[in-house]
């Protein structure tokens, strides 16, 4: 500090007290410069003081990513009409080709492929449903249907990393990242954030990546704990064989003691931390086995979900965990299920696709309800991109392949704030482009903050001088979907 | 508020009418954070026609009238009440304090001068402050002092030789000295014992390894390419390269220019050409239906953003899609330098497991290479793989294979650069080509204008450039206090802090320069100093003045790097193996690492593999190491210079529980049992000495006599148990050591790894 700021804080005090304008010495004492800022304050859950901006509808979130793109065509967005041109060429002034992938962009010819489903009504609402959902067609009053969802990556990575992060470069912090630092953890021996995997019946599942999960530029501490598919579920959370657990206990005592002292002779407050990280570590230790006993869940729940629920890395397992680690408190459990990236044999994978996940899908959200926690968790439900209307390689009559389509796809969403049995947005005659009411990614980012009660706008973080959000400069909320 | 704010001006020209506000320290910090996003440089998205980046826009439109804040539009809207006028705006979400909004006031009052950003201007030759007290025997000191004494602080006494000599072995090598090492120092009572450990310390290959794994964080080196399948590609030869260089001590500058433009170097050698390696580091996309164009233009912006953080210390990359919001650089002064990087005969999908082209083939000898062998290869031209039917027909470059290292190359006829609209691969601006061009505010270097990469390397690192030295000290510094002079050291521009210490910034820029970009030299400026030797224990007092450290009263005291806590885990066990060059070692990682999510198997490797230094460690960029990564390393995606450090609960079941940290503590318990001599207590004092270079005091000691007592009890009972515990981990245990003795001890060795003060420097 140049002595000409020092003179300039000590007569500024004088001159705001003779005032009355009451700023405080706390005040002034972060008036030192630029070095010395302070720390952001922070609330009992370790969230931002400031947050929720406003009541939130909804405490926690589930995502039900689909990794690699679920083909809206077979799933949501019911095309009756396409039936009648069956194999007639998608003509490029529908389909322009540089919005196609080199996978097909040089087909020599583009054939409309109708999906091979039929469709069917359900509920009051009478929303309309791939018959390879018949599980999910029984909560179809529960959820809202968004068929006009639109990205703008082509490729699997950039297109993943983009819903996960808001940005197609890596870098960035994730969803559940920006929620663990702005609205902190409500359970101390979990973590806020934790991420599961599991691998579906079509093979060549795209790959996963770390930073889908991870927290970017924001403090690593509010990254994603991803829970293993076997195994301890977090990574190193059992004690060696023949480690006791008084044995650990006493390792425990003597490290505190140990750590203490050297607090003591040093003064370094980062002592004490670790000190209360160890004793969190061990409480993390009985909690994380408790949390993935399912023994005690009742038959009638085991059933609910199905008998893959008991199988570790299944679907239907991350579910029922989803489930119990909502319980728990934690903010932001995101499943990825692999499997849907169906540039061939659409019709003999989506139906195995749809095996792995309608059920379980659809028990989590009655569990929820029968619990009521369906009121106040947001549940997610969708892939990184669509598929093309027409069919990437040969189309036969009872074959066909489908490629990425970034343009428009379907995503549905369901509990905390949404209005339930609803269809949002359109699109046009061939599912290429969005008709009406589109929603951008960052629209459904800006959406979910919003139920949590975050405007979008205004959480932020400054990282190489520039404050950052996870809707960058975009995003609006999507208000005719909210209850 | 109106009359409040009347008064107010009128307080300010009677209270502070003698003191002379900086602009570069105080004021541009505030314009720049809370008003150039919509009134800065970036001219399309400018609000309201005003810009308050320049005298001359502020001036224009009456929003400073200098002399006059009563009539400067800008102090009256950031003082007024109405939410329609207010500055900034409410949804801003920015807000000046009421210190701030008095600065400005004042600076306007004394006629709003405008400044160059520190960075932009020439590095000043600075002589240091006369100091007496003999305290500050290195100039370096006297620099620190006379700040200190400025806030009344003294500095810390100076550490003891246990604590030194482990803080410049971990700084200096990234592992802990040796107890022989330890006792030499000690012993030595002759007046340069510490600068003889610093040179001996400097030339040791451990040193040049330490210095490759900073290097490779913010040269994004990685074993594989990042996007999707994240396939293989093998670039080792690149970080030998790397490793030979610091062992040399190779001038600073040239290890710069050989790696931005080794290939174009007049008579090239091929390691000139391998240095180039580090232009082809960026991530590759292999997926099938990518489009080319597209990701050639990523691998491009990737290196300008690379070379922007990593060598001017400035987010370039922010103007890509627009003029920057706060530096002053263009969109169009973005791809001027996008221009140089442009002109790589390279193709944006790629091989598909394999190096990409442009690619060289090795020499079998390397790294040894015969002399005759030292020219530059000719890379050949890009052949094409055969469509194949099940990848949908995309089209490839052949692979180079294990024995190739990608390359820089300059095209013969350059490719067309054009400004990117949005920084779309698809919006070309074709209104214009741009020929390669440094941005003018960083254009203050004499001589001829660098028209191509080699050129533009020169003038990076010709000593007029005023960014290049900056940044660079600022890094080393960061690596001994913690924090740089420059706290945001991955941006020193407009919107990065001030130094903590401008003059001795810019003093040790020029004596880096002057002593021909020695780093040897650079180092023992610093450790050298009493600043670097003071003590890092902290006063209540000195914590409450200097909470951050930021004035150096005192030594730093932080968690090591992710490297260096298995580094020296393996070093204190014994376990470590030094091998220096070669590819990556696949050391244990969790069960189905990568299968569980991608589509590929980590196959572990055997043996020697399993303990060599941490910076060996095969690097996957989608999956990296997880338990390096629960210490904060770099993800290597794009480039990092600063990474936090967090302290975490997985932190703990790391070091408590991973395969790695289990099988050095007992390999730790073995040496203190066989190196210990006969009795518990003598062994304990052994692993003390062996990981905290230091003996235990009588409470530590009773503390680790009873923990082993309760675990000796409890194997004896269940040796079973021992014996799991001391079969984890590959290398077998010394057989004749008894089971419960060797478990008991194993546990207590483990205590040791898990001390805050083993994970720290201090």
């Amino acid at each position: 500090m140049n002595p000409y700021e020092f003179n300039l804080n000590m007569t500024r005090r004088n001159f705001f007290n003779g005032m009355g304008m009451g700023i405080g010495a706390a005040a002034m004492s972060s008036l030192m410069g630029p070095n010395l800022m302070a720390e952001e304050k922070r609330n009992k859950f370790g969230g931002l003081n400031e947050l929720p901006h406003f009541p939130a509808k909804a405490k926690r979130v589930i995502y039900l990513f689909q990794s690699g793109g679920p083909s809206q065509l077979d799933t949501f967005d019911y095309k009756p009409n396409l039936a009648k041109q069956f194999g007639q060429n998608v003509p490029s002034s529908v389909y322009p080709e540089e919005r196609k992938t080199k996978m097909s962009s040089g087909q020599k010819s583009f054939p409309t492929a109708p999906s091979k489903f039929k469709f069917n009504q359900h509920g009051k609402s009478g929303q309309w449903m791939t018959e390879l959902f018949p599980q999910l067609g029984t909560v179809a009053d529960d959820i809202c249907i968004i068929k006009s969802m639109h990205t703008e990556a082509i490729n699997h990575d950039p297109a993943i990393t983009f819903f996960q992060t808001g940005a197609q470069i890596p870098g960035r912090p994730s969803i559940g990242s920006w929620l663990s630092y702005g609205l902190g953890s409500e359970n101390s021996d979990l973590p806020a954030f934790v991420a599961m995997s599991s691998r579906g019946s079509a093979k060549n599942g795209q790959p996963l990546y770390d930073r889908l999960w991870g927290s970017g530029f924001l403090p690593a501490k509010y990254q994603g704990v991803k829970f293993r598919n076997q195994g301890a579920p977090v990574l190193d959370v059992y004690d060696p064989p023949g480690v006791s657990r008084g044995m650990r206990r006493n390792m425990l005592d003597a490290l505190a003691k140990l750590n203490n002292e050297k607090f003591q002779n040093s003064g370094d407050s980062e002592i004490q931390t670790r000190i209360s990280q160890y004793e969190l570590a061990y409480r993390m230790q009985m909690s994380v086995p408790e949390l993935t006993d399912l023994s005690k869940e009742p038959k009638h729940v085991i059933d609910l979900y199905g008998k893959d629920s008991q199988k570790p890395g299944t679907y239907a397992y991350n579910c029922i965990m989803a489930r119990r680690l909502a319980e728990r408190g934690v903010r932001f459990i995101q499943l990825f299920h692999q499997g849907w990236d169906h540039h061939q044999n659409a019709v003999k994978q989506m139906p195995a696709q749809a095996r792995d996940t309608d059920r379980a899908t659809t028990a989590l959200i009655k569990d929820l309800k029968a619990r009521g926690m369906f009121e106040d968790t947001l549940i997610v439900w969708g892939g990184e991109f669509g598929r093309t209307v027409y069919s990437q390689g040969k189309l036969t009559k009872d074959q066909y392949g489908r490629d990425h389509h970034p343009s428009c796809f379907s995503m549905f969403l369901a509990g905390g704030g949404i209005k339930g049995g609803m269809t949002y947005g359109e699109t046009d005659d061939f599912s290429v482009n969005v008709a009406e009411n589109g929603v951008h990614v960052h629209d459904l980012h800006a959406t979910m903050l919003h139920l949590l009660g975050i405007n979008h706008k205004r959480l932020n973080f400054k990282y190489q001088g520039r404050r950052f959000r996870l809707t960058d400069v975009f995003g609006k909320i999507i208000k005719p979907i909210l209850a | 508020m109106r009359i409040k704010f009347l008064i107010f001006l009128g307080l300010i020209g009677s209270v502070f009418a003698e003191s002379r506000v900086s602009f570069n320290d105080q004021i541009l910090p505030i314009l720049s954070d809370k008003c150039f996003h919509c009134h800065g440089p970036d001219e399309k998205n400018r609000e309201a026609d005003l810009r308050l980046d320049t005298f001359e826009g502020a001036v224009e439109g009456k929003a400073l009238v200098p002399g006059r804040p009563d009539k400067s539009e800008m102090i009256t809207r950031i003082h007024t009440d109405d939410e329609d006028d207010i500055m900034p705006p409410e949804d801003s979400s920015l807000h000046l304090t009421d210190k701030e909004k008095a600065l400005l006031s004042l600076w306007v009052k004394q006629g709003a001068q405008y400044e160059k950003h520190w960075l932009f201007n020439p590095i000043k030759k600075v002589t240091a402050p006369k100091i007496k007290n003999s305290w500050a025997n290195s100039v370096v000191d006297k620099f620190i002092l006379a700040k200190l004494e400025l806030e009344d602080l003294v500095p810390s006494e100076k550490a003891n030789k246990n604590t030194l000599i482990r803080r410049l072995s971990l700084d200096l090598t990234g592992l802990p000295p040796n107890p022989q090492e330890v006792e030499n120092f000690i012993n030595d009572k002759s007046p340069n014992a510490y600068e003889k450990v610093v040179d001996r310390l400097l030339k040791s290959d451990q040193y040049a390894e330490h210095m490759t794994a900073w290097w490779l964080d913010g040269a994004r080196y990685a074993d594989t390419d990042g996007y999707q399948n994240d396939r293989y590609r093998y670039h080792h030869v690149w970080r030998d390269w790397v490793i030979q260089s610091f062992q040399e001590n190779q001038p600073f500058d040239q290890f710069v220019v050989e790696q931005i433009a080794g290939d174009m170097i007049p008579n090239a050698t091929l390691r000139q050409q391998i240095a180039t390696g580090f232009g082809r580091n960026h991530r590759i996309n292999s997926e099938a239906g990518s489009i080319p164009e597209e990701w050639q233009v990523e691998y491009v912006a990737d290196r300008v953003d690379t070379f922007g953080t990593l060598f001017l210390g400035l987010t370039m990359g922010c103007a890509r899609c627009h003029d920057h919001k706060y530096d002053p650089i263009s969109q169009k002064e973005y791809y001027q330098l996008f221009a140089y990087f442009n002109n790589v005969p390279e193709f944006g999908t790629g091989p598909n497991n394999g190096n990409s082209p442009p690619y060289i083939k090795i020499p079998e000898s390397w790294p040894n290479l015969k002399p005759e062998e030292n020219k530059l290869i000719v890379p050949e031209p890009m052949k094409w793989q055969k469509p194949d039917k099940k990848q949908n027909a995309v089209k490839r470059p052949v692979p180079g294979n294990k024995s190739t290292l990608m390359v820089m190359q300059e095209m013969k006829e350059a490719r067309k650069t054009y400004l990117l609209d949005r920084g779309l691969y698809s919006e070309p601006d074709k209104s214009e080509v741009l020929k390669p061009k440094v941005p003018a505010v960083l254009d203050i270097v004499p001589g001829k204008k660098p028209t191509n990469r080699l050129e533009l390397a020169k003038w990076l690192v010709h000593p007029k450039n005023p960014a290049f030295a900056r940044v660079m000290v600022n890094r080393i510094w960061q690596r001994y206090f913690g924090t740089g002079f420059v706290a945001t050291s991955e941006n020193l521009g407009t919107q990065g802090e001030r130094p903590s210490h401008p003059e001795l910034l810019d003093w040790m820029a020029t004596k880096f320069i002057e002593s021909g970009w020695n780093m040897h030299a650079l180092h023992k400026l610093i450790v050298n100093s009493a600043a670097y030797k003071q003590s890092s224990q902290m006063t209540p007092e000195a914590v409450q003045k200097d909470p951050k450290n930021r004035l150096l009263a005192r030594g730093a005291r932080y968690r090591l790097h992710a490297f260096a806590i298995r580094d020296q885990a393996l070093a204190a066990s014994g376990l470590m193996v030094n091998k220096l060059y070669g590819p990556s070692a696949k050391p244990y990682m969790p069960p189905n690492i990568w299968k569980a999510f991608s589509n590929n198997k980590y196959v572990q490797d055997k043996g020697d593999n399993l303990y060599r230094r941490s910076f060996y460690t095969y690097w996957r960029r989608t999956i990296p190491p997880p338990t390096m990564m629960n210490f904060n390393a770099a993800e290597r995606e794009v480039c990092e210079v600063k990474k936090d450090r967090t302290n975490t609960p997985l932190q703990a079941l790391t070091l408590m529980n991973n395969k790695t940290f289990v099988e050095a503590a007992r390999f730790l318990a073995e040496r203190m049992i066989n190196e210990g001599g006969s009795t518990i207590q003598s062994q304990i004092i052994q692993g003390y000495k062996l990981t905290l270079c230091r003996e235990p005091s009588a409470n530590e000691m009773s503390v680790m006599l009873k923990a082993y007592k309760q675990f000796e009890e409890e194997f004896s009972k269940n040796e079973k148990d021992a014996e799991k515990l001391l079969k984890i981990g590959e290398k077998p245990r010394d057989k004749t050591l008894k089971t419960p003795t060797h478990a008991a001890m194993t546990m207590v060795a483990s205590a040791l790894l898990n001390l805050d003060e083993m994970i720290t420097r201090e």
